[in-house]
Parts: C-alpha cells; sequence; structure tokens
C-alpha cells in the first residue's frame, strides 16, 4: 500500500518535471513559440467555438504537446522509468516506445468544432420583410414566411412564400420621369408568390466581438420554383385598361446570412432574385375615339381601346431583386451533438 | 359553510396546480437554453479568443480596388481606386479611400428616353399649335437631343476615414477551407468631384444647352466591409460604402416653384438636386507591410 503512494507521488513528480525541461532547450521553446504562431488561427478556432471554454481545449493541447516532449526527453534524463518499475512493478509502464513513434500521427483537428446551431433534423420557421432593390419605379415590399426542413446539416428543403398586395409602393421617381421627360414606363406591381426551395449551407462561421464574446453565422444559397402573382399597372391608357393578377411559374435564386443570437434563433439577411416572365402593358394607346382609337402592340391604329386582347405586349424576362430581413426559428430547440466536445 | 370551506381549498388546489404548471413551463424553458455554457472556476472572465493573429496592429494596408455603383436610374459608373490605412491597433485604423470614375454606362432606362427623343424627332422651333409637337414642347427644358451628354455622374471621391474592426473570426466553407474574416465599419468626411447639368435661367438658355459642368462637394461617408484573410499579409476585401449628398442625376427641371419649390420653374438650379443616397460595393486586396503578423497573448 505504501509502495503504491510513493509510486503514484513519483508518477506526480515526473509529470511536473518536463514542465520545467521545457523552458531549458532555446531552440525547442523558439520551435513550439512557431507552431504556436502557425497554430494560432486554429487555437482561435477551437476557443471561439465555445468562449473562454475553449481556452481549456487550448490549454489541453499545450500539455498533450509537453507530454509528448517529456517523452523524447526521458530516456536522457537516465531511469525515470526505471526507479517506478523498481519500486511497483506493476506500475512501471509498459510502452513500447519505439513501436509507438513510428504510429502515424494523422490525427484530425477540426478548426472549427461543433458547429454552434446544428440543423440536421430541425426546423426552420423563418418570417421576414422584403424589399424590392432593382426597381426605381414601383416598389415590392411585402410579409412573408418560410418553412424548411434539414434532413441534412448543409442541406435543407422547404417552402416560401411573400405576401406583396398591400405594400406595392409607387416612387417619386416614377413621376418626376414622366413629367419630365413624358416618357411612360411599363410598370407592374405584385400580390403573392409561393415557392419551393432547397437550402444550401456551405459557410459557417464566427466572430468575436470586441474580444469578448462570439456569435456564430452562416452562409446559405438558396434556389427553387413556384409562382408568382402580378399584373401589369395601366399607365398609357388607364381609362379604358384595368388588368388582373394572372400567375405566373417563376423561378428564383439568393444567398443569405443568418446570424445567430440563440442556437434556436437568428437573425437573417437574405437577397433573392424572382425571375418571371413579365407581360407589358402596350405602349400604344392610338386615339381618344374609344371605338375605333386603340392601338395595337405595333401601333397600328384602329382597334376598339376596350379590348382588352390589345392591352398587353411584350414579354420580358424579368428579375426582381428582393432584401428580405427577418427571423429564423429552429425547432426543436435543443439539439444533441453525434460526438462529446 | 362547509361547502364555501371545500370550494376555498378546491380553488387554493387548482391555484397551487396552474403555479406548478407555470413552473414545470419556465423550468422547461430554461432547459431549451441549458446548453448555452456557463464557464465557472479559473476559466471564467477569461478572454473569449487566444493567440489571435495581430493582422492588423502597428501595420500599414494598401488596398488597390475597383467600385461600382449601386442603383444607378440613368449610368452604371466602375471606378478604379485605392485604400492606404495606418492601423493604429487591431480594432482602429487612419486612412483614406480615393477612386475615380473609369467607366459609365448607360443603363436600359436611359436608351429607351434616347429611343423616344429620337422617335420624336423635334425641330428647333415648334408652333404652339403643332400638337404633334406637345412632347417636344414639354420637355424643351428637359431633353436635349444626346440624353447621355446631360446626365449627373459621380468623377471622382476621397474619404479620408476612420476604420474600425470590432468583429474577427473565421469562416468555414464546405467544413475545408478555413478563413480569417473580420468585419468593419468605416466613416470620415467625403469629398466628391461630379458632373451635373449647367444652371441655366430662363426656357431660352436651357433649352439652348445640355452640357454639363465640374463641381465639387462635401458630405459624409460611411459603410462596413468584410476582409478575408488569404494569407498573413493579404486579405480580400469586400465592402459597401454610402455616401449621401444631392444631385440632379437626369438634368431635369423638377422643383424651384409652387409650394415648397416642389414643381418645375423652367430652369435648372440647385433646387433641382434630390438627396441621394449613393451606394457603392468595392472590391480589393490589401496587402499589409510589415509582412510577418504577430500573435497575441
Amino acid at each position: 500500500m505504501n509502495k503504491s503512494r510513493i509510486g503514484l507521488l513519483l508518477v506526480a513528480a515526473l509529470s511536473v518535471l518536463p514542465a520545467s525541461a521545457l523552458a531549458a532547450g532555446k531552440a525547442k521553446a523558439e520551435a513550439k513559440a512557431s507552431i504556436g504562431t502557425d497554430s494560432g488561427s486554429e487555437a482561435e478556432a477551437s476557443a471561439s467555438t465555445n468562449g473562454a471554454g475553449a481556452s481549456g481545449e487550448e490549454a489541453g493541447a499545450a500539455g498533450t504537446a509537453a507530454a509528448d516532449d517529456n517523452e523524447s526527453e526521458t530516456p536522457d534524463t537516465g531511469g525515470g522509468l526505471e526507479d517506478i518499475c523498481k519500486i511497483d512493478p506493476e506500475a512501471c509502464p509498459k510502452i513500447d516506445f519505439d513501436k509507438e513513434a513510428k504510429k502515424p500521427l494523422g490525427e484530425q483537428i477540426f478548426a472549427v468544432q461543433q458547429i454552434y446551431a446544428l440543423r440536421v433534423r430541425r426546423f426552420e420557421l423563418n418570417p421576414f420583410w422584403s424589399m424590392s432593390l432593382n426597381d426605381q419605379f414601383v416598389g415590392h415590399n411585402g410579409i412573408g414566411l418560410g418553412i424548411n426542413f434539414y434532413p441534412f446539416n448543409i442541406l435543407g428543403i422547404g417552402v416560401s412564400g411573400t405576401y406583396f398586395n398591400w405594400f406595392n409602393t409607387d416612387s417619386s421617381f416614377n413621376a418626376d420621369v414622366r413629367r419630365s421627360a413624358r416618357v411612360g414606363v411599363p410598370l407592374t406591381e405584385y400580390d403573392w408568390n409561393a415557392s419551393v426551395n432547397l437550402t444550401f449551407v456551405p459557410a459557417y462561421g464566427k466572430f468575436a466581438g470586441f474580444g469578448d464574446f462570439i456569435f456564430q453565422y452562416d452562409a446559405y444559397i438558396v434556389a427553387g420554383g413556384g409562382l408568382i402573382s402580378t399584373r401589369p399597372i395601366p399607365v398609357f391608357d388607364p381609362d379604358y385598361r384595368n388588368f388582373s393578377y394572372k400567375v405566373k411559374p417563376s423561378g428564383n435564386v439568393g444567398v443569405g446570412l443568418r446570424i445567430f443570437f440563440y442556437r434556436w434563433m437568428a437573425a437573417i439577411l437574405e437577397l433573392r432574385d424572382y425571375i418571371y416572365q413579365e407581360e407589358l402593358e402596350n405602349t400604344h394607346t392610338g386615339g381618344s375615339d374609344p371605338k375605333s382609337g386603340g392601338a395595337m402592340c405595333d401601333g397600328t391604329q384602329g382597334v376598339n381601346h376596350s379590348d382588352a386582347k390589345y392591352w398587353l405586349c411584350e414579354k420580358k424576362l424579368t428579375n426582381a431583386v428582393q432584401a428580405q430581413v427577418g427571423f429564423s426559428f429552429f425547432l426543436p430547440t435543443t439539439f444533441d451533438y453525434r460526438l462529446p466536445k | 359553510m362547509g361547502t364555501k370551506t371545500m370550494n376555498i381549498a378546491a380553488t387554493s388546489r387548482s391555484f397551487v396546480y396552474v403555479l406548478a404548471a407555470g413552473l414545470v413551463v419556465c423550468t422547461a424553458s430554461k432547459s431549451a437554453s441549458a446548453q448555452e455554457v456557463v464557464v465557472t472556476g479559473p476559466l471564467a472572465g477569461a478572454p473569449a479568443a487566444h493567440r489571435l493573429r495581430l493582422y492588423r496592429e502597428g501595420r500599414f494596408e494598401i488596398q488597390p480596388n475597383a467600385t461600382f455603383s449601386l442603383l444607378d436610374e440613368f449610368k452604371r459608373e466602375i471606378f478604379v481606386g485605392a485604400t492606404l490605412n495606418y492601423n493604429l491597433s487591431e480594432s482602429f485604423a487612419l486612412g483614406v479611400w480615393g477612386s475615380f470614375a473609369v467607366a459609365k454606362m448607360d443603363t436600359a432606362l436611359t436608351q429607351h428616353i434616347q429611343d423616344r427623343i429620337t422617335a420624336r424627332d423635334c425641330p428647333a422651333v415648334t408652333s404652339e399649335a403643332d400638337a404633334n409637337y406637345l412632347d417636344c414642347r414639354l420637355t424643351k427644358v428637359n431633353l436635349g437631343s444626346k440624353f447621355t451628354n446631360q446626365l449627373g455622374t459621380v468623377d471622382w471621391m476621397a474619404v479620408p476615414q476612420l476604420t474600425f474592426t470590432p468583429f474577427r473570426g473565421k469562416i468555414a466553407f464546405f467544413q475545408s477551407l478555413f478563413v480569417d474574416t473580420d468585419l468593419h465599419f468605416f466613416a470620415g468626411p467625403a469629398f466628391v468631384g461630379l458632373s451635373e447639368r449647367k444652371n441655366c435661367s430662363s426656357v431660352e438658355t436651357c433649352s439652348a444647352s445640355f452640357s454639363t459642368a465640374s463641381r465639387t462637394t462635401i458630405t459624409g461617408a460611411f459603410g462596413l466591409g468584410l476582409s478575408f484573410f488569404t494569407h498573413k499579409w493579404g486579405a480580400l476585401v469586400i465592402d459597401w460604402r454610402a455616401v449621401p449628398f444631392s444631385r440632379n442625376v437626369g438634368g431635369f427641371d423638377t422643383a424651384g416653384s409652387g409650394p415648397n419649390k416642389a414643381f418645375p420653374d423652367n430652369k435648372i438650379s440647385s433646387d433641382d438636386r434630390q438627396f441621394r443616397f449613393n451606394q457603392y460595393v468595392s472590391v480589393g486586396y490589401s496587402m499589409f507591410l510589415p509582412f510577418q503578423n504577430r500573435v497575441s497573448e
């Protein structure tokens, strides 16, 4: 019993010794410093994975390095292990150092450990506000909701929709151009859109704010297809023309950024381009005679103003680029990691 | 009496059940955020990150960049320039951004208006009675024969600026490519050289000349950007910048008379300038000197 106590004390003493041995070799210390410099980003990454808690990982890594140094230096100290074996043969290490040294050191170290918020097998509710970015004449603002399910951590499938009807706006620039240049531009307004989307999350990361706190984010690419309901705003012959909303097929692609406040809640900023074929109003109006003063698409006069088949002319592939700002709520709110930290 | 006591007891029991249920719900909701790590022991209060690569502190930064104008009505512009910074610390830098316009491209709207001008084929003098030239008469002050020549553009910008970098971290692409990244904000006074339609004071003088003149305005500029460090000495930088000021982009007479001067006055003057946000995106590559970075404690 006493022997084993003495043995344990010796082991403890030996494990302390290497730390002082580290400081002795200047060349080795410099080498370690440079390693530290090179792996600085990894250390930072592991640290910032979990705030201050990750410092422990770093310390652990340093400890591992120290232990490795000890193993290589032990034979030079002359008999440290032999002493243990003499005192307590049962505690004598039975490690073949030559064999161990030949083992490949291919340990995989993850630069960013334990993704802060796993998406796999979780639902995402995403209410958002949508604003048009590339239409100077009409603002297509809307309120929307997206629902996604992530069968994989990097891939989600879902649906989203936006309601525009109440929120279409006319810009002062539109009035200025019409008054100053007497040039009309065919305008459209939106009712709603709906689409089925695939969301791919290839990038994620984190920021340390003021060197004090850490927040996590991810970046995603989204693409899908669906429907959009739009109609022209009567600009050229508003006395006679009145358009109804028509549903058209549309595709969409976008990129987004999600900034996590909690593992179940994030703010999102997304740019989405809704691509569809728009039918534009006939820019020709013809004369003032309601029976025969209208014009066909090529400007030929003599058709009835009220004949709706001459109201629409050009079909144009339209890119409606929308900025979508909102929140993401992940359900269930908790999850388990597959591997321990 | 007995019934009343029983009712009170039942009410009390119900209250306790509701309270207990509330506690359970509250406790349950707390367990939902139980994964947030509360650090105790020797690591409590330790900095969030150690051994940071100090990419900025004490280093000069030279960044050639290309800048693109956003949300233009009549002309898209591309600028070429550079940012020069001295990083006082990891968080603050003093420097200057300057850019010159090297390309000015007409938008589809400009082309559309030009097509209408061509189709109208306005004569130099039109009769008031001639209804065919109504558009010509009404746009006499606003549209010349070459619309693109009367448009307002930004020629150059110089912005002494303070850059603040509060956020730094890392981004992982496909779990295999890891890049040190920082998010920075900048602001400063902006000196902007622009071309704009020359002032004129009557229908006759305005309809005779649609040329532009240069002027310089002083305003403010601000923005934010991301730096992706590809090397110890270099980073790819993407900045968004706003330089808000008033200008007359179309060369139109839109204001100057009537209530709040909100109606045309057949003159081109400063009244016709409208406030715009003037947004730009820059893409550049920062090179840091000296080449070697330091590492924090």
